[in-house]
């Protein structure tokens, strides 16, 4: 308690006892800055406040890409798109298609054209044939084709023995 | 130029038209004040401008937002003194990757400072406040140089009047003894 009431009573006075102390104040210390340099302070921090107001978006971006919350839907996202791209097939196209009658006349006379052109006529004539072909066999008659005439069932019971009596109606 | 008072410079501040005129005012008031104030803290001249710039972008960030109930330059001495603090610390952080202590780096760039022109006494009585602890050294500039009161002093530290006379006789005493021992 004495010593805590000694400290008090020399503090009081603190400054008074250092007299040395007190005789080498001086203003400024001895640090210089360069020329002119308190009157391009202010400028140069107002420049400064401008440029961070700029970077100041990027900022409030940057903790929000950072956060796996934020990125982790878009890569898998990504994953997904490009596993899908992969596996499902392209739709094939054409390799020529003709869309008018003037495309049709100018392909005609380059020589790789015609010839595709022309392959793709015949796959075309092909393919109406087979449908042609199925028509006609659909439509004959059944009977015009394999019925057998009298004569030929004659010969045929005959060579099997069997009496003609049956085909005659009573 | 007529000096506003700091009232008249908050509120010039808070009229969206003036407040680059009344930031530039209150730069311009207490510019050397807070520029001095952290020289003395961090020793070097570019440390001290990248200090005093982060300062006043502070102020102007929050500067809105200040309660009047405080005086205006008690609230830039405590900018100053936390952005002063969180300098040393950091500095302090990447002297662990050098040998040598920050204060021994400090006096290294001061015997090397171009921007110094003190009598080898300035440099003797600027060597033994960077040895001082942080504390003590903050109280000593401000009573010393800064010439504050000690109520100002208790304010801007959040330490009492007591406890600020008692660390300033313990720095005075240790300076006192590495200034005369040579």
């Amino acid at each position: 308690m004495k010593i805590k009431k000694d400290i008090s009573k020399k503090t009081d006075h603190s400054e008074n006892h250092f007299p040395f102390i007190e005789s080498l104040k001086q203003e400024n210390q001895g640090f210089r800055v360069p020329d002119g340099y308190f009157d391009s302070l202010s400028p140069r921090i107002v420049d400064e406040i401008k440029k961070q107001g700029n970077k100041s978006f990027i900022r409030i971006l940057i903790p929000v890409v950072r956060k796996p919350v934020f990125w982790a839907p878009l890569a898998a996202t990504s994953v997904i798109a490009i596993l899908l791209l992969f596996a499902i097939p392209a739709e094939k196209v054409p390799a020529v298609q003709i869309t008018d009658e003037w495309t049709e006349l100018t392909m005609a006379y380059d020589a790789s054209y015609a010839e595709e052109a022309l392959l793709a006529e015949s796959h075309a004539i092909d393919n109406e044939l087979e449908v042609a072909n199925i028509d006609f066999m659909e439509s004959a008659p059944i009977t015009g084709m394999n019925e057998p005439t009298d004569e030929e069932i004659t010969k045929y019971l005959k060579e099997q023995e069997i009496d003609n009596d049956i085909l005659i109606p009573n | 130029m007529s000096e506003y008072t700091d009232n008249e410079l908050i509120d010039l501040f808070r009229n969206a038209d003036k407040k680059h005129y009344a930031f530039n005012l209150l730069v311009r008031k207490y510019q050397e004040k807070i520029y001095y104030f952290v020289r003395r803290m961090v020793i070097d001249h570019d440390d001290a401008d990248d200090v005093v710039q982060n300062i006043f972008i502070k102020v102007w960030s929050n500067l809105d937002t200040f309660r009047e109930d405080a005086k205006l330059f008690t609230w830039l001495y405590r900018i100053a003194v936390n952005e002063s603090l969180s300098f040393l610390k950091s500095k302090r952080l990447r002297s662990y990757l050098s040998l040598s202590s920050p204060e021994a780096l400090m006096i290294k760039s001061l015997q090397d400072d171009t921007y110094f022109d003190g009598p080898e006494i300035q440099k003797r009585l600027t060597g033994a406040i960077i040895r001082l602890p942080k504390k003590q050294q903050l109280v000593f500039n401000m009573r010393y140089y800064e010439e504050l009161s000690y109520d100002e002093i208790s304010e801007i530290l959040g330490t009492s009047v007591g406890a600020l006379k008692a660390s300033y006789h313990f720095a005075a005493k240790k300076i006192e003894k590495f200034v005369t021992e040579v």
